[in-house]
């Protein structure tokens, strides 16, 4: 009887807990366009590939069929995903005939990710911009959104397969061209001498790889510069105790570091006090731009440059994705070139930008005005 | 007085035994790690001296701080012959609260701290209720404890958390004649732990509980308060922990506690507690995450890539599993004297047991 009872209240106390989970999760959520017709009210003039002839409607890839739009994120829990979906929404927006607007959250799990966009499929939204972070594992459910009718544009992570038979179109970015601006900075900032470390994310990871092979190529009419430590780069999962690990390790084992190369400049600006820590100064940094880092450039002195973090990346995805399902005009351009923004030494093509009022993971080669960048974060 | 009574008064009172004295196996328990760590550091300091170089040893020794407190709270709920797969989400939780609710505001820090202590007591404390009072299984009761705790995470810190405030930063990296502060407050939460554990009733009857839940109910103890217990004191050192974690990364992700889970278990297993409950040391454990921690960075110093370093950890545990677990003497008393054919006697254990059980 005892044992029974037991089984019920567990089972009561089960059950309370999945409701109460259910009530307070907030991992997909369903927002009107509505939401964000304040932010277009503000919008700033970004998007890379907006054409001229702008119709009632809006621009000229938001044609006359109202359609439901979402984005599929595979993961959305950081600054950058988050500035990225506000920069989403604020491209959707612009176009009056995108009556609703859908975001999921597959929140690093590929099962969640593809359960996700085979539920967009059944809702039967028109058009769906997807970011594959699981790679070819999520290509089935791209394929049969493609083949329920819906616009597919998968952007930024390979899904694998193929434009046009497997999903409408892929919209890419050269990492390789990233770690190519690095290499050339440096190649002026250090004088065409010195010791480099270069730090990635995960190991094997498909784009800290590229960005080491453009750094390679770049540094390569420097001789007297030299990639030192662990090649293609130290693994730090994009993690700030990983990476203060490794810093703390690098500066012991090497007594002369001149720069540090790394996707996630943020996780390296937490790690600072292993610096001070070990007396040493901080090298010459070039990374992905961040608020935090570039406020500490302004305290702290090291030479600093950046590549835009290309939050708007996925405006040229909007483009794309509404002008095939609203029968707008297509953009012509898939791919999206890696630029500068930051530079501390020629100050071109920006000088380092610090906004204290702003949060530290603020991006600011963001499209977004500083009102919809606090939105985006959640402030 | 006469000559019978001074005798009758010089004799010991039949009925008291002397007191079993733990300092011998105290010492023993820990013996094992010990000298590993000291050979590690030998190790280090023979092929790679960069690693123990005193600003490589102030770099690593507050990360070993922290994992040594939170394997001690591991170590507290595997003795009560359970698992706690919710160390992340307490040690992320512990962050994000620490650094949402102040928001750089270090006035408010102390309020943070009320406040995430509150909110991992009360974790523990329904883990606790649900492992020993409903009897759900504490793999099962912690993973779910997990789960729910990360919803939380994502909601107070919109998975962004902002950088920590000066305030705990400065105390973070501060230090006493030379020593970084968290290493100072995991050495006297580890002493505190041991002697509560080892010298106190209580301690010694959270270890009969832990040995053997039947008996130690037949003996008259309340066995379900001290496993009760047992979750709410493991909470707050993950609180401990958490705190000082968020004060050593300056800017933490919300998910920061996420790399402390399959260490600290480690760090158990490597000081010599058995997964199956019963005796163990915080001390031995305490010291098994100075070792792990030291390793990772002889191997990240040595250069080695990713896959070696895991392979190197790996090797680590399987070594320290081997050492505990298999019945050495048994198997070299079978190889010196193997036993002939027909009924073999029943050996005893090497290990004494606790008496009276």
């Amino acid at each position: 009887m005892q044992c029974k009872a037991k089984a019920l209240v567990s089972s009561l106390l089960a059950l309370g807990i999945v409701v109460a989970v259910a009530a307070c999760g907030s991992s997909s959520s369903n927002n009107s366009g509505g939401s964000s017709s304040a932010a277009a009210a503000t919008s700033s003039s970004g998007g890379s590939s907006s054409a001229a002839a702008a119709s009632s409607n809006g621009p000229a890839w938001c044609g006359s069929k109202k359609i439901t739009f979402a984005l599929a994120d595979g993961f959305g829990d950081n600054n950058w995903r988050k500035i990225t979906t506000g920069e989403a929404r604020d491209e959707a927006a612009q176009c009056k005939n995108v009556t609703k607007f859908i975001y999921t959250d597959g929140q690093g799990n590929t099962q969640k990710a593809i359960s996700d966009i085979h539920g967009l499929a059944a809702q039967g939204v028109n058009a769906a911009v997807v970011f594959p972070d699981a790679g070819q594992a999520v290509l089935p459910a791209i394929r049969d959104a493609f083949h329920a009718g819906v616009v597919t544009v998968p952007y930024r992570v390979f899904p694998g397969g193929k434009a046009g038979t497997d999903y409408d179109y892929y919209i890419s970015t050269q990492f390789q061209q990233a770690g190519a601006l690095w290499g050339k900075w440096l190649d002026t900032a250090l004088h065409c001498k010195g010791n480099v470390i270069n730090l990635g994310g995960p190991p094997a990871n498909s784009q800290s790889l590229a960005e080491y092979q453009g750094l390679k190529q770049a540094i390569a009419s420097c001789p007297g510069i030299h990639i030192i430590g662990q090649t293609p780069y130290y693994v730090t999962n994009w993690d700030p105790a990983q990476t203060q690990k490794v810093v703390t390790a690098v500066l012991a084992k090497y007594p002369k570091i001149d720069a540090i190369t790394t996707d996630f400049g943020a996780a390296l600006a937490s790690a600072f006090s292993a610096f001070s820590q070990a007396n040493r100064k901080i090298p010459a940094i070039a990374t992905e731009d961040s608020n935090q880092l570039s406020c500490d450039q302004k305290k702290l002195g090291f030479k600093l440059f950046t590549v835009d973090s290309q939050n708007w990346m996925v405006r040229t995805a909007v483009d794309f994705a509404v002008a095939k399902a609203t029968g707008g005009q297509v953009p012509s351009s898939t791919v999206v070139p890696q630029k500068a923004f930051e530079d501390s030494v020629s100050g071109k093509p920006h000088p380092v930008e610090c906004v204290p009022s702003l949060p530290s993971d603020a991006i600011l080669s963001s499209h977004l005005t500083h009102t919809q960048l606090k939105q985006a974060l959640g402030e | 007085m006469s000559t019978s009574d001074r005798t009758a008064e010089s004799q010991p009172p039949p009925s008291a035994a002397p007191a079993p004295s733990s300092s011998p196996r105290f010492a023993a328990a820990s013996l094992p790690i010990c000298l590993a760590t000291a050979a590690l550091f030998l190790v280090s300091l023979i092929f790679e001296p960069d690693s123990v170089r005193h600003s490589a040893l102030l770099g690593m020794l507050p990360f070993a701080a922290v994992l040594a407190i939170a394997a001690m709270g591991q170590t507290l709920v595997v003795q009560q012959g359970g698992i706690d797969l919710s160390v992340p989400a307490m040690i992320s939780l512990t962050i994000v609260l620490l650094t949402s609710y102040p928001n750089g505001d270090s006035g408010k820090l102390l309020p943070a701290i009320v406040i995430a202590l509150a909110a991992t007591l009360a974790a523990g404390a329904i883990s606790g209720v649900i492992v020993s009072v409903i009897g759900v299984t504490p793999i099962v009761a912690t993973l779910g404890m997990n789960a729910v705790l990360y919803g939380v995470v994502i909601q107070v810190s919109a998975g962004n958390p902002p950088p920590t405030t000066s305030a705990l930063a400065k105390f973070a990296s501060g230090k006493l004649l030379g020593i970084p502060n968290s290493v100072i407050i995991a050495v006297v939460l580890t002493a505190l732990a041991a002697l509560i554990i080892k010298r106190t009733v209580v301690g010694r009857r959270f270890e009969a509980v832990g040995s053997g839940l039947l008996g130690a109910r037949a003996a008259g103890l309340r066995a379900r308060r001290y496993q009760l217990a047992t979750y709410i004191v493991a909470a707050a050192l993950y609180c401990i922990a958490g705190i000082l974690l968020a004060g050593i990364v300056h800017s933490p992700s919300a998910f920061q506690g996420d790399s402390y889970l399959l260490p600290s278990v480690a760090a158990v297993v490597l000081g010599g507690t058995s997964l199956l409950g019963g005796r163990g040391s915080v001390v031995a454990t305490a010291v098994a995450a100075l070792f792990i921690s030291q390793l990772d960075q002889f191997v990240l110093v040595m250069g080695a890539n990713q896959g070696v370093q895991n392979l190197v950890d790996a090797g680590a545990l399987a070594v320290g599993l081997a050492i505990y677990s298999v019945p050495w003497r048994r198997l070299r008393r079978n190889v010196r004297r193997p036993s002939p054919g027909g009924t073999r006697r029943l050996e005893q254990s090497a290990e004494p047991g606790l008496p009276g059980l």
